[in-house]
């Protein structure tokens, strides 16, 4: 009880300050940030479909941009893992990375072998191991060259796994235009999965620190390994050298989300900007954007080094913001090893 | 912001206790859940002493009647042991030590033959290094004499060996694989079905180096028992485990709630249960020799619902019970402490129905298959319950005050699973 009082004190308080501009950040992070995150990401996977329609040839440059683009437009909301994305494993479905044990490999070359009918119609495809779908299975389709054969069974499979894509972001986008966005505006009303708007700050703020740990513990931790045993293989798509493009996207994404949180505590921001910009500093010294130089020492140091930059921002500004907005970041999909 | 905090907390705890007479100190509840802790992993090491007993009469006399003896102990000390999980992410001294005794997933080609269906891993030089076979090696660039199977070699340098996780060389599933052998039935029926044969010294020995394989077997044995024996006396009175939870009231509150939530969410709903679904891959079971993993699922989930209850019964049938988690939220906010035991029920009854549906023969690697629609069900409905309920704790730290406690120092950067920063 008495927390909670704290609570509302601590965000009351700021109130008389911003009663002329009533910028609600929860408001703010879903409209400016969320929607238009969505409507991007389903456009431009409809674009990547309507690209393997037209040339399913895995060297073909428009759909590689097509792939690229749809590919950005998922990195900038691959942090907001709640809600319509973790419905029927859709974010599973566009998204299985890392994959530690080779199944993305194993499934492709499973269904390449045995030229699988499954990949014929939408609602069986769904049914396929999400290690085969995604951006991540279509990257060894389209970037390595011992997943081409046979070449009908793999053009059909670029096509198939592209409107399966454009199937889930449509599915995602939809469902937030249709009731989620308006639940965690309203929250505590009979459609919202939120009891009160502590609830709906919360699981923002959970997809804040969450989104900064996996950039730096996966997208870098991974391919960095040990200073001794660097694992540059375990980097993120890094067949379509995208490495580093990811971890700027992400970057700049989650940037966003916590300026957008902070609102109206202008230190915070502040605080926030210069974080971000210590990370993108970082991130620019970086020579190779697939991390391939990680054997060498000199680029190992200059990768731990964006590392370290964000996890500065996770123990300063992100636990500022946390104890600002009054919320602790509860439990996420990271936990457990 | 952070004398306030601190401040509040210690206020919204004082006042919540004098308020309501019947609410447990936040003490009496922390002394009940090392009391529970203790009885756990006292158990787990006497089961595990069974095993130990039964796996030196296997190879003492091999025949299929020993061979079943030691997976009967083997399944039998698996029950209490998942019931400790849930201390493991809020306890840095168990998360730091439990890879010893339950690292999965694991490279078994690492420890013994295994089928030529196998295949090599992208990630793992050494996912088929086969040490039963092989008395000397080459690992990291270093030669390795094996030609002792040691409890030692086994701890120290085979496991995680090159720095991967999935080396596993000690610990239960370490010890599942080579009692039962690969499940090569697929998502079919049948578990791993390793012949006795595989034990035998001298003429009608199968499978090669049977002294070897059974040096590696009672090595792995004998560490699980001394690995368990450290961990029961960390809970024992006076041990490090006991007075660190005792040292701190909010602490050690926040201690049990990490580990319900972590448990829940991240661990079992996530990693162990709804991935293996969505990949249709029969290795992706946590017992994946043995088709133990609807016990190994549920006990994980009894052992949640058990810290939250103040309440665990003893593998001889006792129960050690105390002031519990649930009296100080119902001292708090009755209808919280309501809809945190109906989550836990819910919870219990669906993994209670993916145990049932596997005892009666539908095994947890068929209803991973492609397209099972009922074995979807079953598991997505462990899975809801335990997103669910890891919501509810979410509650239980803002009506208990524990949130917030992040400013005063965190660890989370170095121990990612501790959450409440």
């Amino acid at each position: 009880m008495f927390r909670s009082l704290a609570a509302a004190v601590l965000l009351c308080l700021p109130l008389p300050a911003l009663a002329a501009t009533p910028a609600d950040p929860v408001a703010a992070v879903v409209e400016q940030l969320i929607l238009p995150g969505f409507d991007r990401l389903q456009t431009s996977t409809a674009a990547l479909d309507t690209a393997a329609q037209a040339d399913c040839a895995s060297e073909s440059p428009a759909l590689r941009a097509a792939y690229h683009d749809a590919f950005d437009a998922w990195v900038l909301v691959s942090h907001l893992r709640f809600g319509p994305t973790e419905a029927d494993h859709r974010a599973f479905s566009l998204a299985f990375w890392p994959d530690t044990r080779g199944f993305t490999a194993k499934t492709l070359t499973g269904l390449l072998a045995a030229q699988d009918p499954a990949i014929n119609d939408p609602d069986s495809f769904a049914e396929l191991s999400i290690a085969g779908r995604g951006f991540y299975g279509m990257e060894y389709l389209l970037y390595d060259d011992a997943f081409r054969d046979p070449p009908e069974y793999a053009c059909a499979l670029i096509r198939a796994t592209a409107h399966d894509m454009a199937l889930t972001t449509g599915a995602i986008a939809e469902d937030w235009r249709d009731g989620y966005a308006q639940g965690m505006l309203e929250p505590g009303t009979d459609n919202s999965p939120y009891r009160d708007r502590d609830e709906v700050v919360q699981e923002l703020y959970k997809a804040f620190t969450t989104g900064l740990q996996f950039t730096s513990d996966t997208r870098l931790g991974r391919p960095l390994g040990t200073f001794d045993r660097p694992r540059p293989k375990r980097a993120e798509a890094w067949r379509s050298g995208r490495s580093l493009r990811n971890v700027e996207l992400s970057l700049k994404a989650l940037r966003e989300h916590g300026v957008l949180l902070a609102g109206d505590h202008p230190a915070l921001v502040e605080a926030l900007n210069e974080g971000f910009d210590a990370a993108d500093e970082a991130a620019s010294r970086i020579k190779d954007p697939a991390f391939g130089d990680l054997e060498n020492a000199s680029a190992w140091l200059r990768a731990d080094l964006l590392r370290q930059s964000i996890d500065l921002i996770r123990e300063q500004q992100s636990a500022n913001l946390g104890a600002a907005l009054g919320v602790a970041a509860g439990f996420n999909a990271l936990d457990g090893d | 912001m952070k004398t306030p905090f601190l401040i509040t907390t210690a206020l919204a705890l004082t006042l919540g206790t004098a308020a309501l007479a019947e609410a447990p100190t936040p003490r009496a509840v922390l002394e009940t859940y090392a009391d529970i802790a203790a009885a756990e992993y006292a158990d787990s090491l006497s089961t595990a002493k069974a095993l130990q007993a039964a796996v030196d009469a296997l190879i003492a006399d091999p025949s299929a009647d020993t061979l079943q003896a030691a997976k009967d102990a083997w399944l039998a000390s698996r029950n209490p042991y998942q019931q400790t999980e849930v201390f493991r992410f809020g306890n840095a001294i168990v998360d730091d030590w439990e890879g010893k005794v339950n690292a999965w997933p694991l490279d078994e080609g690492l420890i013994d033959y295994v089928d030529a269906s196998y295949g090599d891993s992208d990630e793992n030089d050494y996912a088929a290094l086969n040490v039963v076979a092989t008395p000397v090696f080459t690992l990291s660039g270093t030669e390795v004499d094996a030609t002792d199977i040691t409890p030692d070699l086994l701890a120290n340098t085979l496991h995680e060996a090159d720095g991967i996780d999935s080396n596993v060389a000690t610990g239960y599933h370490a010890i599942e694989f080579l009692l039962w052998g690969q499940d090569l039935n697929g998502t079919g029926e049948g578990a791993g079905n390793r012949p006795y044969t595989d034990f035998i010294q001298g003429d009608g020995c199968t499978g090669d180096h049977c002294d070897r394989r059974a040096a590696y077997l009672k090595a792995a044995a004998d560490l699980l028992v001394s690995d368990l024996e450290f961990m029961a006396a960390q809970w024992a009175a006076g041990g490090e485990a006991r007075e660190t939870v005792l040292a701190d009231d909010t602490a050690g509150l926040t201690a049990m709630l990490t580990g319900m939530g972590s448990l829940s969410y991240g661990e079992q709903a996530g990693e162990r249960m709804r991935l293996g679904l969505m990949l249709n891959d029969p290795e992706e079971e946590h017992d994946c020799f043995s088709d133990n993993t609807h016990n190994s699922h549920y006990y994980d989930g009894k052992g949640i619902q058990n810290v939250y209850l103040g309440s665990y019964t003893r593998v001889d049938g006792s129960v050690v019970s105390g002031p519990s988690l649930s009296d100080l939220v119902a001292a708090k906010d009755a209808a919280l402490d309501a809809e945190v035991k109906a989550k836990l029920d819910t919870t219990m009854t669906a993994l209670g129905a993916l145990k049932d549906a596997a005892d009666n023969g539908f095994a947890y690697d068929q209803m991973l298959q492609r397209g099972s629609i009922k074995g979807e069900e079953l598991i997505m409905g462990g899975v809801n319950g335990l997103i669910d309920q890891a919501k509810s704790f979410e509650r239980v730290v803002a009506a208990l005050g524990l949130d917030g406690i992040e400013v005063e120092g965190s660890d989370s950067l170095d121990n990612p699973s501790a959450v409440f920063q």
